[in-house]
Order: structure tokens, then sequence, then C-alpha cells
């Protein structure tokens, strides 16, 4: 009798067959290990996490940044870019403000390190341009429509029927300029307003829209917050949340500030599919303008909860140098990417000259709304100049 | 003899050069055309729609440094992961070797993460089109490392659940022997419904592994019917051939002693069978009843070997805390798995007791064997195999005992007697009784 035979042969068999399968499932893996030599660390920056050497890639994007190349837009240069249109005067001395937009939905950009979404835009950002006037300015868009389905734009405000691009769709290849006067003063905002209304929403066309008071606001470091998400597998749930458009990108990239400088934030909330959003301030309170149709705060807080489409402005100042969090207290979203940091800076003693000069030169940016129609003829004011200007002149004055 | 059929087919029909073009012919052709294929300008057939990217999760594992989670690409094309999550809030991760994923490639996530024992965790992954994939693990437990101590920890766990139940079920030999034959036959039967259940059973487990943890693109619920056919039809042969093997060698001597035995054993069940042993189908079912014992010995070690591969990935993978009620349930299961084994040829020659004792520990030694596999290098795909095999040689046995008893029960036939119905529809219901306890 053989069974010592027949156990032994299917021992080996079973040997034979369980080691090439692993070996088949495993190789990968050992053999890239042994090969790779660079060593990176994951894990480091949460307190009491463990800190790992990796041979391997890191995913992590509260820390990588996105080539400027792919990115769906540049967070730092949209935070204080203000674009007041090209201007000139009607001949009754209204000023007029000419904006274009071009609508887009065939791009494919990096929303967040290493993931790429399909965004529908306009100007190729998300989130559009910031449109900015006076009350009582005369304001013409142009929309020009790139993409392959209809778009058109529906602004936030007063303004007749026919400019409130909902029942006229703008085709495929085709323009049409809204026209309108900017009232009342607050923030606003504007986005597609096309069939499937959430589509054209969660894909990116949207954009803030500010109308300053005639008087001007007190002078401040200012600079615009559009809370969004991203529902990058369809599933009517967003995948990532965001302030200005690029997850955690405020954390690695942290908001320089001054000391005790009074600091003006226009924020609205655009984030699809979830019921609100919020904005939460570290080591501070804040006014709040709901709406910024007012000029008096209508609450002293150190949080604002908001639903789809609103908006307000938040006023203050940072009494202490330091690193300080802004999130929705909404921790879901704080931890799928809606987190950002100011870095309030104490220079006081350093630059003062520089200050003074950002000072004044700030006022002109933003509080000279009552100037323009004269400032405009020199100038031309075109939106580049301010984004370049409101972007160097904090930074300048901080070193 | 293989080299003997050969040469024999080569005299017969020789292969001239012009026989091995019109073989190579063909080749050449699908050669050219994949070649074709894979270099045209891709206007032919490409589709403008970027085919759905798809992760699978082969394990997750808990342990000091956070959580790992084992991912295999497994969609239609290549892919690049884009970063990890825990509980569907995004967290830095480690990815090796590569956040790039080859299809069918495999990658460990490290996701260094704090996690609390007991709790359930649900680990994505997301990759570059912003697609997330998911597993849920319902129960986070440090994942056994392969000491000394852990090893031995399974083996104790293997022996209680494997060799011990198989144990005590060879003891009923001796119980077994005294039957007569109706009793017997209802045995026999209850062998057979016992051995039916845990085939069907390993299929079910193996295909609920292949739903859960494989994914699609591995066919895995067609290769368990595969893998258990082939190991059905393969076995069926080794038996076979191990039968004859053994009637040509101990020809005489069998004679000699089932003469022999004839007179000293008259009650014995088979002693007809055994007077009159002179054609050599009679003498095949002298011997079969051994063979047959120790191809369920080794169909139920391999179906152990299995249930160790699923009680060491239970332990690995958090899902089972292991009881002595859960134990208890296990050896109560098993202990049937010991009377399948000496059911066949408790009318046959005296089994030495080493005899039985290495039938055992070929039965139930696999469990630990598996335990330490499935807890230390769990995948998924080895056990859905492991399983299948079991399945396939557990049906073989059937296969066997139905046609022993077919042979032994002569003209009466098989279904013809209600104690053959009544065991193996009892043998079926012991095992789902016991089965849950488990």
């Amino acid at each position: 009798m053989s069974y010592p035979r027949v156990v032994v042969l299917f021992s080996i068999a079973i040997s034979i067959i369980f080691f090439a399968i692993s070996t088949m499932l495993y190789s990968r893996s050992s053999l890239s290990d042994q090969n790779s030599s660079k060593v990176e660390t994951v894990g480091g920056h949460t307190p009491g996490y463990p800190i790992l050497k990796t041979t391997g890639d890191i995913l992590d994007p509260t820390s990588s940044v996105i080539n400027p190349k792919n990115a769906v837009v540049d967070p730092m240069k949209y935070l204080r870019e203000f674009n007041y249109g090209r201007v000139s005067t009607s001949s009754n001395g209204t000023v007029i403000r000419d904006f274009t937009l071009i609508a887009s939905d065939q791009q494919i950009k990096e929303v967040s390190p290493g993931v790429f979404y399909n965004v529908w835009t306009f100007n190729g950002t998300i989130p559009g341009p910031t449109i900015r006037a006076t009350e009582g300015d005369l304001i013409r868009i142009t929309l020009i429509n790139h993409g392959t389905k209809f778009h058109s734009i529906h602004f936030h405000g007063i303004h007749p029927s026919e400019m409130d691009g909902v029942f006229e769709g703008i085709a495929p290849g085709g323009r049409f300029t809204y026209e309108f006067t900017a009232e009342p003063f607050g923030v606003f905002l504007y986005h597609c307003h096309m069939q499937p209304l959430e589509e054209h929403i969660t894909h990116g066309l949207y954009g803030v829209y500010i109308v300053d008071p005639k008087q001007g606001r007190p002078p401040a470091d200012e600079m615009v917050m559009l809370m969004n998400g991203y529902d990058t597998d369809f599933d009517t749930e967003n995948n990532f949340y965001t302030v200005n458009g690029i997850p955690f990108y405020y954390m690695h990239h942290p908001i320089q500030i001054e000391k005790n400088r009074l600091i003006r934030i226009y924020l609205v909330n655009m984030l699809e599919f979830d019921p609100l959003n919020n904005f939460h301030l570290h080591a501070n309170l804040f006014n709040f303008y709901k709406t910024g149709t007012k000029l008096i705060p209508d609450e002293y807080t150190d949080i604002v909860t908001m639903n789809q489409a609103e908006r307000g402005i938040l006023e203050f100042s940072y009494k202490y140098p330091g690193k300080y969090m802004f999130h929705a207290h909404k921790t879901e979203f704080a931890e799928k990417g809606w987190t950002g940091l100011f870095l309030v800076k104490d220079d006081t003693n350093k630059s003062a000259n520089q200050n003074l000069n950002v000072t004044s030169a700030r006022n002109n940016i933003s509080y000279s709304a009552s100037n323009f129609s004269n400032a405009t003829n020199n100038l031309g004011y075109s939106a580049p100049n301010f984004s370049n200007a409101s972007n160097i002149l904090p930074t300048g004055g901080l070193k | 003899m293989m080299e003997r059929e050969e040469s024999n087919i080569a005299n017969t029909y020789r292969i001239s050069k012009r026989t091995i073009l019109f073989g190579i012919v063909p080749i050449i052709v699908i050669g050219a055309m994949i070649i074709f294929l894979l270099n045209s300008p891709g206007i032919l057939f490409q589709s403008s729609v970027k085919p759905l990217p798809k992760i699978s999760f082969e394990k997750v594992e808990f342990s000091d440094d956070g959580i790992l989670a084992f991912v295999r690409n497994t969609g239609p094309s290549n892919t690049t992961i884009a970063q990890a999550d825990v509980n569907d809030r995004i967290h830095p991760a480690a990815i090796e070797p590569s956040r790039m994923l080859t299809r069918l490639a495999d990658a460990k996530v490290i996701i260094p993460f704090v996690w609390n024992i007991g709790e359930p965790y649900k680990i994505g992954i997301t990759t570059d089109d912003g697609t997330r994939f998911e597993k849920t693990v319902n129960s986070a437990a440090p994942a056994p490392r392969p000491t000394v101590g852990q090893a031995s920890s399974f083996a104790i766990i293997g022996t209680y659940v494997g060799i011990i139940p198989v144990m005590m079920g060879l003891i009923w030999y001796p119980f077994i022997r005294r039957l007569s034959p109706n009793k017997y036959n209802f045995f026999l039967s209850l062998t057979a419904g016992l051995l039916v259940f845990l085939g069907i059973d390993a299929l079910l487990e193996s295909n609920e592994i292949a739903v859960n943890s494989l994914a699609s693109v591995f066919n895995a619920q067609i290769l368990i019917i595969m893998v258990a056919i082939v190991t059905l039809i393969t076995l069926m042969y080794v038996s076979q051939r191990l039968i004859q093997r053994a009637s040509k060698r101990s020809n005489s001597e069998l004679e000699y002693k089932a003469r022999y035995l004839s007179h000293s054993e008259p009650d014995s069940g088979l002693s007809d069978i055994r007077s009159s042993s002179s054609s050599s189908s009679q003498q095949q079912l002298l011997i079969r009843p051994i063979a047959i014992s120790m191809m369920i010995a080794i169909g139920i070690g391999l179906h152990n070997f299995g249930e160790g591969l699923a009680v060491g990935a239970a332990v690995l993978l958090g899902e089972v805390a292991l009881s002595s009620f859960l134990i208890l349930g296990f050896t109560l299961h098993n202990t049937t798995e010991g009377l399948a084994i000496v059911a066949p040829m408790a009318k046959s020659r005296r089994i030495p007791v080493t005899k039985l004792m290495i039938m055992g520990l070929i039965a139930g030694g696999p469990t630990i064997i598996g335990a330490w596999i499935g807890g230390f290098l769990y995948s998924p795909i080895a056990t859905v195999i492991f399983l299948s095999i079991g399945a396939g040689a557990i049906f073989q046995v059937v296969y066997s005992i139905g046609s022993w008893m077919y042979h032994t029960n002569g003209s009466r036939g098989l279904l013809n007697n209600h104690w053959v119905i009544i065991g193996f529809a009892f043998g079926m219901l012991i095992m789902y009784l016991t089965g849950l306890l488990v």
C-alpha cells in the first residue's frame, strides 16, 4: 500500500500551488522594495501619530502641492484678486464695467493633489473670477460659450427678468451680454442656471460678485473665500471640501496677515449636496455682516453657518502673532479639505515704512470706489494689475 | 508507461515538418493579429470613454504603525492612487512600492493612524479620477505577528478545532465494527451526508470569499467550480490507480488472508464476499474500504486546511473573538469527521491504532497549517482555491462511498434501502445543527 506516497504527493502539490499563488501575488511588491532607494516619512504632522519611513510614494493631499499647470485654480492668487472690469464712463457719468467670461466644460484639471476631474469653468478656474463693482455702476458681462452644452450666468442682486440668466441659455459657440446696474451693495454670487442645475453647479460654474457701497468700507486687508466641494465619483456626495478651490491648500500655504490689521473676508458658500457649511475662526471672533447689505454687523461670533448661496462679510484682526486655523466646524468637511491657516506676523518694528506704503496703496485699491471714474481713464484698471498689486502688497509689507 | 504510449503514437503518426507547419500557421496569424491590434493607431477600436478604474482590497491589517491596506488594481487599465482615507476622512499615507498601479498590480497602503481595538473602520482609496473605493472592517484587531507565541497559539487552536475532534470521532471505530449490515449502511450513508454537507459548505464559503474579497476580474466563482471538478476527477484517477496497484501487488497474499479470515470471523458482514474472493473485482472490494478511508482522511484534511485558513484569517481580520463556546462548536462539528473516516473500513481487516492515528492526523493536522497560513499570509485567492480543492476532494469521497455501498449491497440497490436514505439525511442534519454552534 502506498498511502504515504499519496500523502507526500498531495502535500507537495498543495505547497507548489500555494507558493506559486503567493509568489505570483506578492513578488511585485517585494521586488520593488529591494530596488528603490529613496526613503520618505509620513504621518509626522499629526501629534501622537506614528511616523513612518517608506520607500514607496507618499499620498498626502494635506501637504502636497499641485503642479500649477494642472491646478484648477491658484488659491493664493484667487484670494486677493478682485476684477473691476474694463472701465469706461457713459455720457451721463455712470461708470460702465465690461467683463468677459468664457464658459467651458471639457477641461480635466487637478482639484486635489493627484485627483483629476472634468471641471466646468468660467475663465478656466473654480471658483470663477471675482467680479467687483460699486453700487450704481453699469455692469456688462459678455458670456462666450466655448463649451459643448448650453450655459448661462445667473447673478444674484437686482436686475430685469431678461438679465436673470435662467430662461435663455447660451448655445455652444454663442455669446450674450448681460447688462444691469450693480445694486444693492453687498456680497453676491453668480452661477450657471442651466438644467440640470445641480450638475452645472457642482462641476464648478460659479463665482463671487461684490458690490461696494458708494461710501466704501474702512481700509482692510481684503480677501475672498468661496466654500465649495467636489463630487468626483458622482454619488451625490462630496469627496472633497475646499475653500477657494483646492483642499488643504492654505494648510501648506498659510495666508500671511499682519498683527492688529483689519482683515475683511467676503465669504460665499457654494457647496452642493450638503445642506450646510460653516466657517470657524480660531483664537478670535469676527464681526459678521450677513449678505453684506448693511454697514452694521449682525453678530460678533467665531462661527457662521450657511446654506448654499448664503454669504456674508467677516471683519476681524489678530491680537497675537502665530499660526491660527480656520475651517468648517462640520469636522467631516474640515477633514476632507476645508481647513486653512492664517500666519499672523508681528512686524511693527521691522518695516514700518513699508507698512505705510501698503496701507496707502491698499486704500487706493479697495476704497477708492468713488474715484474710479477718474482713475480708470488713466489706469485702465485691468484685473491683472489689480491682482498683482494686491498680491504683492501685503507680503511686501510683511517682509 | 507514458513513454511507451508516446513512442507508440510517434510510430503510428509520424510528425513531418509539414504537419508542424500546419500546426504553427494559425498561431502565427493570431500573433500578427495581436501585434496589429496593439499597434494600430487606435481609430478603429478605441472608445472615447475612459474605462472606469477598479481597486480591490485584499486585506486590511491593524498594527502599531497604523492601518495597512493591501490593494490591487483590478480595473481594465493602469491607474494611479491619489489618496487614502479612514472612515471617509482624508489622512496622509504611504503607498509601496508605487502609487502607479499597472493592471492587476498590487500595493501596500500604510496609513499612520491611532485606531481603537474593536471598533469598525472603513478604509478608502481614491484613484486619480476621483473614484473612491472602500473596505469595511467590522472590528479592528491587532494583526497576528509571526512569532513563536502566536504560531503556537494558532497550533493550539488548530489542535482543538481539527485534531482532537477527528481523533474523538475515530474512537467510534470498534462500535461501528460491531454493527449489523443495515445499521452499518446507515452509518456509511450518514458519513456521505456529512461529507456532502461539508462539500457544499466549502463551495458556499469559497463563493462568499470570491464575492467579497476578490475582484470580478479573477472570475473566482468559475475558478471554484473548475478547481473542484479537476480535483474530483484527478482524485478519482488517483484512487483508481491506488486500488489497482495495491490489488496487483498483494493479490496472492490477500487471497490467502481472505480465506483464513473467513474462518476465524464468521459473523463479519463481508464474510461471504471474502470467502469467495477469487475474481479481481472482489479483491478490489477488500482493499477499497481502507483506500476510501484514506481518501476521506485526505479530503477532510483539505477541508480542514481550508477551515484553518478561515479561522486564521478571521483572527487576522478581527472578525472572530475565539471563545470556548466557538471551540466547542467546532469540536462537535468536526467530531463527525472522525466518524466519516472509520465508517468505510469498519468491516474490513482490523486497522492498527497507529494507522488510525495517522489518518486522524492527515485529516485534522492541516487545520494548524491552515491557521498559520491564514493568520500570517492570508490571501483570498489561495483560500478560495484550497476550499475548492477540499470540496472536490470531498465529492470524490462521496462518490467512492456511494459506489462502494452500491457494490456491497449487491442486488438490493442503494436507494431501495430506507436506512441509507435516513442515514444520509441524518448526516446532513447533524452537520447543520452542530454548524449552528460555530
